[in-house]
């Protein structure tokens, strides 16, 4: 079943009076519920703006070429308000970036529980929801430990905890293992590899890595704001 | 918790910043203090004032005029609407002052009971009695508060006052004005001393009797307070009669400036400390760009991220605000203590002032907090991720 449908998607950046890069030229993507999937690609292939509009981060645009359509768990997503993408991103959709994407100032729980207070989770409850997830990567002992406390793993470990906490129907990550040498990375890759298979959570991943790319389930290739391929792996590489 | 872990990120800053609008706040409850005493003062001789014209012969409020004599009051009663006229004695007390902020220790004597019970302004008696008719002659005394202090006097005990010795009877409770630096004597008593501080050569053609250095003139009902004055004016050319309104106009448009002026300093204070607020918090976002693009990514909506820093923005201005308020309280007691041996008691902090510098100083903190918070929750999610 699809959980997300895109077709027609379109998006230009104006840079300057004179200049604009054609980001995605006219993307039909699906993605499956369950899925684990890697976008991959070149610097400047479209590959973090197609996730930056799957993510409900920008919405795709539509004064040019056909008319996007854009569908979240059945649901048509390119008439919303920035209110309403707001909303369903803090309740249905987990984020983990490249780096530094902790708030410095909040332990690991805080840091966990603050994605389920945005998804209007009590505090007191927040804070049992985000243990949990934190037990589920392996880091309930460091809960109380500030980032700069944690390493780079444990902190990308800390934001895979803060993507699942909502148990989201979507979790994107845009290069989650970017910055971590290849053990932390490989330890990281391995975690949402296992919980996409425990758990059932559906995975997109935007990644240069192939390793990454080769423990999916998919990958999509893009080039110059199309998609290029798209191909199914029998037997994802184990990690 | 984590609002004060976000003000510790720059300690130096933020404490800065709360300086700044402490400063401010500082200068504000000070300067509103000093602009309180005055309103008391200037207040208490409204209500002085009020409903009644006093004529004296020269010197403002007829402090330190030459003698009038007691026989003018049947002519002032001739005239049209002045129905009651009581007579009075006034001089400054002759210990020496130091430099005084507001009126100068005064004795005042006039009958008991001939204001006819028109008097409105009677401050109440804190210990002790009031003067009464059976006073008139001795050597007995109701002392203003601010005085009894001063002197460490109590009802029983006794001043000196030109060389005589007078007993303490009464003492009335603080009206912030000039009763507090009144000393009341028996009519007689006070026309006594008056008589004996004339020049000798004056001296042996006045009375004792006939002294008198101001008439407090009770309109009827209804009668134009200013037509009485003029006509009294006209009557007697020498004489000054002053009304409630003439008072107000004199002193109440000068002190109006005056305040203005005090309360405008510690405005001007403010508003610096309240542009610190805004360049602070503006600081802080750019800083937190990555961050609360973080936040706005995960789910955090606009008007979280601007609650957010509001209420940052109002906790500087708060703390500044109970800071403020507590030096300035501090200035403003130790200012008094200072000054109350000498008759300078420059300052009065009401709880009014106090809790509108609070709430003033909070809500400076949260207003200046507005546009840094504005601009953070209009920034695009992904360019802020991107933000180094």
């Amino acid at each position: 079943m699809a959980i997300l449908e895109g077709r027609n998607l379109r998006k230009t950046y104006r840079l300057s009076r004179t200049n604009s890069v054609e980001a995605l030229r006219g993307v039909d993507v699906t993605i499956d519920s369950g899925e684990m999937v890697a976008i991959m690609g070149p610097s400047g292939s479209g590959k973090s703006t197609l996730m930056h509009v799957l993510g409900l981060l920008h919405q795709p645009d539509a004064n040019h070429g056909a008319p996007p359509e854009l569908a979240f768990a059945g649901r048509r997503m390119t008439d919303l308000a920035d209110n309403q993408r707001t909303r369903i991103r803090a309740t249905d959709m987990g984020f983990v970036f490249q780096a530094f994407n902790l708030v410095p100032t909040l332990t690991a729980v805080e840091n966990v529980a603050l994605a389920a207070e945005y998804a209007g989770t009590a505090r007191s409850t927040a804070r049992t929801a985000a243990l949990d997830a934190l037990g589920l990567v392996g880091l309930a002992d460091r809960a109380d430990h500030r980032p700069a406390e944690l390493s780079g793993g444990e902190q990308q470990r800390v934001a895979v905890a803060r993507a699942l906490v909502n148990r989201p129907k979507l979790v994107i990550g845009d290069e989650p293992t970017g910055n971590l040498d290849s053990t932390r990375s490989a330890e990281v890759l391995e975690l949402m590899r296992g919980l996409n298979r425990a758990e059932g959570h559906t995975f997109l991943i935007v990644t240069h890595d192939a390793e990454v790319g080769a423990a999916c389930d998919r990958i999509i290739g893009m080039r110059d704001g199309r998609v290029v391929s798209d191909s199914r792996q029998a037997a994802p590489a184990a990690h | 918790m984590r609002l004060l872990r976000n003000l510790a990120r720059r300690r130096l800053r933020t404490a800065l910043t709360i300086t700044g609008i402490t400063i401010g706040i500082w200068a504000l409850v000070v300067f509103s203090s000093m602009a309180n005493k005055v309103d008391a003062l200037v207040s208490g001789g409204s209500d002085y004032y009020a409903g009644k014209i006093v004529v004296s012969d020269g010197g403002f409020g007829g402090l330190g005029g030459q003698p009038m004599r007691l026989d003018q009051r049947e002519e002032l009663l001739a005239i049209p609407g002045a129905e009651v006229v009581m007579p009075a004695v006034t001089m400054i007390a002759s210990e020496i002052q130091g430099v005084s902020f507001g009126p100068p220790d005064q004795v005042f004597g006039a009958p008991a009971g001939a204001d006819e019970g028109r008097e409105t302004y009677v401050p109440q008696v804190a210990s002790g009695r009031s003067l009464t008719a059976d006073d008139e002659g001795e050597n007995v005394t109701v002392l203003g508060s601010s005085i009894a202090q001063k002197r460490s006097v109590a009802v029983g005990g006794s001043i000196t006052l030109h060389d005589h010795s007078f007993e303490v009877v009464g003492i009335l409770e603080p009206t912030l004005s000039t009763p507090d630096v009144t000393i009341a004597l028996p009519f007689s008593t006070a026309q006594r001393l008056v008589h004996e501080d004339l020049p000798a050569l004056v001296r042996d053609q006045v009375r004792s009797a006939d002294i008198v250095s101001q008439f407090v003139i009770f309109p009827a009902p209804g009668a134009d307070h200013d037509a009485v004055a003029d006509a009294i004016e006209a009557e007697f050319p020498d004489v000054t009669a002053l009304t409630g309104d003439g008072f107000d106009e004199s002193v109440g448009s000068s002190v109006a400036v005056f305040n203005s002026i005090i309360v405008g300093i510690g405005l001007v204070s403010l508003i610096v400390g309240g542009l610190s607020v805004i360049n602070t918090m503006a600081m802080s976002v750019a800083e937190r760009t990555r961050e609360i693009g973080i936040k706005r990514a995960i789910g955090a909506r606009r008007r979280r991220i601007i609650r957010e820093l509001m209420v940052e923005a109002g906790v500087i201005g708060a703390i500044g605000g109970v800071l403020g308020v507590a030096l300035g309280a501090l200035v403003v007691v130790l200012g008094n203590e200072a000054g109350r041996s000498s008759g300078t008691v420059l300052f009065e902090l009401t709880p009014e002032t106090a809790v509108f510098a609070f709430i003033f100083s909070t809500l400076l903190g949260t207003v200046a907090g507005i546009v840094p918070a504005w601009s953070a929750a209009r920034l695009d999610p992904v360019a802020a991720l991107r933000y180094e």
